[in-house]
C-alpha cells in the first residue's frame, strides 16, 4: 500500500532527508546517502576558494537518484537568503530551496522575522520553499498562509543531537499543519527519528547524527529503519499510555484457591 | 594594471583581465560546470559564461555547492 510523501509537485518514497555536511570524505558520504534510502539531500553554497585546487563534492552525488535541496545557510537576513536561493536556482535549474536564516552562531536558531520575509519573496519568485524554523506553531501557520511547501521545525539545535526537546510544540504544529511537516535538526539517534514519526511528522532531516557516527553508512541504515518503523507505528494507531497497570494476562483461572 | 574583484579580493591581471567569464575560470583552473557566477550582483547562467565579457573593476562572485545540512 503506497504511503508516498507529497511535497509540491513531487512524490517521495523515503521520509528521510539527509544532509551532506560533516562527512569525513565524499566516498563515505556517497555510501551513507545510498544506504539511507534518501531521495532528498541538502547542500550549501559557498565562495569558490580560488587559491586552492577545488574538490567538487557534487560529483559524488548522483543527481539522478537524489533531489538536490540547496540551503541558504550563511544568510543573516532575508536579502542574503533570497540572493543565495537565486544563485542556487541558477546553478541547478531547480527551484526548491531550504530556507535557512541563522545569524546566531551559538545556537544556529533561525530568525523567524527574516525567514518569513524571505519566504514571502521566494514564493512570489516561484520557489518551492522549505523553511527551517524554530518549533513555533504561529510562525508555521503564517508561513503556510504565504504558500510554503512544507514547514521544517527543529527538534533541538543543529548538530546538538539532543533529540525532540521541542516535542510539545512539534505536536501542536503537526496537529494544525496543512502542509507536510519535516522535523529538521537535533535528531541524534534513530530513536529520535522514530519518535518524530510516531508523533506524526511527515518526514525528518538528519545530518550530523549520520555523518559523525563512527560508521556513517551503518547509522544511515539505522535511521532508515527507524523512520520506517515510526511511520508504520503512526499509521497503526498506537494505544494510549496510562498511569495504572492494565493486565496483559487473564485475571481469572489462577492456580490457587480464592480466599473466601 | 587591470584588476577585478573576485570573491571579495582584488586580483591584478598583468596580461590584462580575461575577456570572458569562461576564460577567467580557465585561468583559475575552475571547472565551469561546478560554479555559479555573479557580476556586480547579477547572476550569470553557466551557458552564458563564454559570451559574458568582463570589464575592468567589476566585482565577481564565484560560488559553488559544498556539503551542508
Amino acid at each position: 500500500m503506497p504511503d508516498k510523501l507529497v511535497i509540491a509537485d513531487r512524490e517521495f518514497n523515503s521520509r528521510l532527508f539527509v544532509g551532506t555536511g560533516k562527512f569525513s570524505s565524499n566516498e563515505i558520504m556517497a555510501e551513507a546517502l545510498e544506504k539511507s534510502g534518501t531521495e532528498v539531500v541538502t547542500v550549501a553554497l559557498r565562495r569558490v576558494d580560488i587559491e586552492n585546487e577545488n574538490d567538487d563534492m557534487l560529483a559524488a552525488i548522483d543527481r539522478n537518484k537524489y533531489l538536490l535541496l540547496p540551503n541558504t545557510s550563511g544568510a543573516r537576513d532575508a536579502d542574503e537568503a533570497v540572493r543565495l536561493s537565486k544563485l542556487a536556482r541558477a546553478a541547478t535549474g531547480i527551484n526548491w530551496v531550504k530556507l535557512e536564516v541563522t545569524p546566531d552562531p551559538y545556537y544556529l536558531l533561525p530568525d523567524p522575522v527574516e525567514t518569513l520575509k524571505a519566504a514571502e519573496i521566494l514564493v512570489k519568485n516561484d520557489f518551492v520553499v522549505l523553511p527551517y524554523i524554530n518549533a513555533d506553531p504561529i510562525l508555521s501557520k503564517k508561513l503556510e498562509d504565504i504558500g510554503v511547501a512544507t514547514v521544517m521545525p527543529l527538534a533541538s539545535p543543529i548538530g546538538s543531537n539532543q533529540g525532540l526537546k521541542a516535542r510539545a510544540a512539534l505536536e501542536i504544529i503537526i496537529e494544525q499543519a496543512n502542509v507536510p511537516v519535516v522535523v529538521d535538526a537535533g535528531l541524534g539517534l534513530p530513536s529520535h527519528a522514530a519518535e518524530a514519526m510516531e508523533i506524526g511528522a511527515d518526514a525528518v532531516l538528519v545530518n550530523t547524527a549520520i555523518a559523525t557516527a563512527a560508521e556513517p553508512a551503518r547509522m544511515a541504515v539505522a535511521f532508515k529503519l527507524a523512520v520506517e518503523a515510526g511511520r508504520l507505528a503512526r499509521k497503526s494507531g498506537a494505544a494510549p499510555a496510562g498511569k495504572r497497570a492494565s493486565a496483559s494476562s487473564p485475571l481469572t483461572g489462577f492456580l490457587r484457591d480464592e480466599q473466601k | 594594471m587591470e584588476s577585478l574583484k573576485i570573491n571579495g579580493v582584488k586580483k591584478q591581471f598583468a596580461a590584462g583581465i580575461p575577456a570572458t567569464i569562461a576564460v577567467l575560470l580557465e585561468q583559475l583552473r575552475i571547472e565551469a560546470a561546478t560554479v555559479v557566477a555573479e557580476i556586480d550582483g547579477q547572476i550569470i547562467e553557466c551557458e552564458k559564461f563564454a559570451e559574458t565579457k568582463l570589464h575592468e573593476g567589476q566585482s565577481i562572485e564565484l560560488v559553488r555547492f559544498v556539503p551542508g545540512g
